[in-house]
């Protein structure tokens, strides 16, 4: 439990010295903007559809395998400007997300960073 | 301790990395770039255009409203004051979308203008001998700035979303006043009301080919008691082509989003 601590004071920190703007599209009140998460998974599905893109997994292993979870990035258009299309991620697909947590425990995440199946961080934006 | 196998708190180790992290909309990531590009062309603002923040700046409040909330917010009438009062914004991060009232969010209304620079896609210029045409990629939102010498009588003009626009150079600027909009629209994201009154005047600078200043300036004796100036950003995107997107259907469906999941 120190350690849980230890660890939140970390990215409540980190995020807080970030000059980036944290505030999602559609607003971000729903979810905890200090926390961060981690999980590795297997794609179940992805909705390449606005004006969010979907991405569902389930859980690899852990306290926490098999559970269901999904995370939204941003609009498919800016995404296909960032070389992304609708077949970039498939049912099957070892994925890492990282995101931020809805305050309620839902399991979705506001997605910060995805690593996919070849190891590689996708670009989140075509900027 | 075995959860974190699992579900790990990561601790982001430096704000760099966060800032990597973050997937900020709005105008951009990151500020306008100081370098310079080839000189603009001569009356010419044809492209594709993507924000970006103002020089010097990341700040969060540039994805929602024009200036600084704290340090230079709008001077607003009473009747300004009263309608900001009843406002609910979500894309500031002060409401849920299950609670916001946000007209854009919970009815997919035409964001009206300027807010349509709020939305963090790019918008195409396309001139033509008596008509340059603004097209934003947002829900296919298309203004008809009229070049063509008509002047616009606000009295006898039909309320419009997205307003009736007449443009015409000023040297190497392409100025843009839009009178006749109705009132159902913020003029931001946080909820700044306007009246049927509202004027914008809109001035594109084009500092070099890569680079557009926009110049906005909104006036509204109902809502403002001063007028209400702001500059946006501007890079062009000569790869860039408009997508689709439709404020449409379950677009404002965000049970995905933020509707309580199974636990």
């Amino acid at each position: 439990m120190k350690r849980t601590c230890v660890f939140i004071a970390g990215v409540v920190l980190a995020l807080a010295s970030s000059s980036q703007p944290l505030v999602g599209h559609h607003g971000g009140a729903a979810y905890d903007q200090t926390k961060s998460v981690t999980f590795e998974g297997t794609v179940t599905e992805m909705q390449f559809a606005n004006p969010h893109v979907l991405v569902y997994w389930d859980v690899k292993d852990g306290e926490a395998a098999g559970q269901k979870w999904s995370g939204w990035l941003t609009a498919p258009n800016k995404l296909s400007r960032a070389g992304w299309n609708r077949k970039t991620l498939n049912p099957g697909d070892k994925i890492v997300v990282t995101g931020t947590p809805h305050k309620d425990g839902s399991h979705v995440l506001q997605i910060r960073k995805l690593v996919g199946p070849d190891g590689n961080a996708l670009p989140l934006s075509e900027n | 301790m075995r959860a974190f196998t699992t579900l790990t708190i990561a601790v982001v180790a430096s704000s760099a990395l966060a800032a990597q992290q973050a997937q900020p909309a709005g105008r951009g990531q990151g500020a306008a770039p100081a370098v310079a590009s080839a000189p603009a062309p001569t009356r010419d603002i044809t492209g594709v255009w993507m924000m970006r923040n103002p020089p010097g700046s990341n700040r969060a409040w540039t994805n929602f409203t024009f200036t600084d909330p704290k340090l230079d917010p709008p001077v607003l009438t009473a009747w300004g004051q009263a309608r900001f009062k009843e406002a609910k914004d979500s894309n500031g991060g002060n409401y849920r979308l299950d609670e916001t009232n946000d007209p854009v969010l919970t009815k997919c209304y035409p964001p009206g203008v300027p807010r349509v620079y709020f939305h963090p896609y790019p918008f195409e210029v396309v001139h033509t001998p008596k008509v340059t045409l603004l097209i934003y990629e947002y829900d296919h939102t298309m203004r008809r700035v009229f070049t063509d010498g008509r002047k616009l009588v606000p009295d006898e003009l039909d309320p419009l979303w997205m307003g009736h626009s007449v443009g015409r150079w000023d040297g190497n600027d392409f100025v843009v006043e839009t009178v006749g909009f109705n009132e159902k629209t913020w003029l931001d994201r946080l909820g700044h009301a306007h009246s049927e009154q509202l004027k914008v005047t809109e001035r594109f600078r084009r500092v070099d080919r890569d680079h557009l200043e926009l110049d906005i300036t909104m006036e509204d004796p109902m809502a403002l008691a001063k007028p209400w100036k702001t500059t946006f950003y501007y890079e062009l995107r000569p790869q860039w082509e408009l997508g689709e997107i439709s404020c449409s259907g379950d677009y404002l469906d965000w049970s995905a989003v933020e509707a309580r999941q199974p636990k």
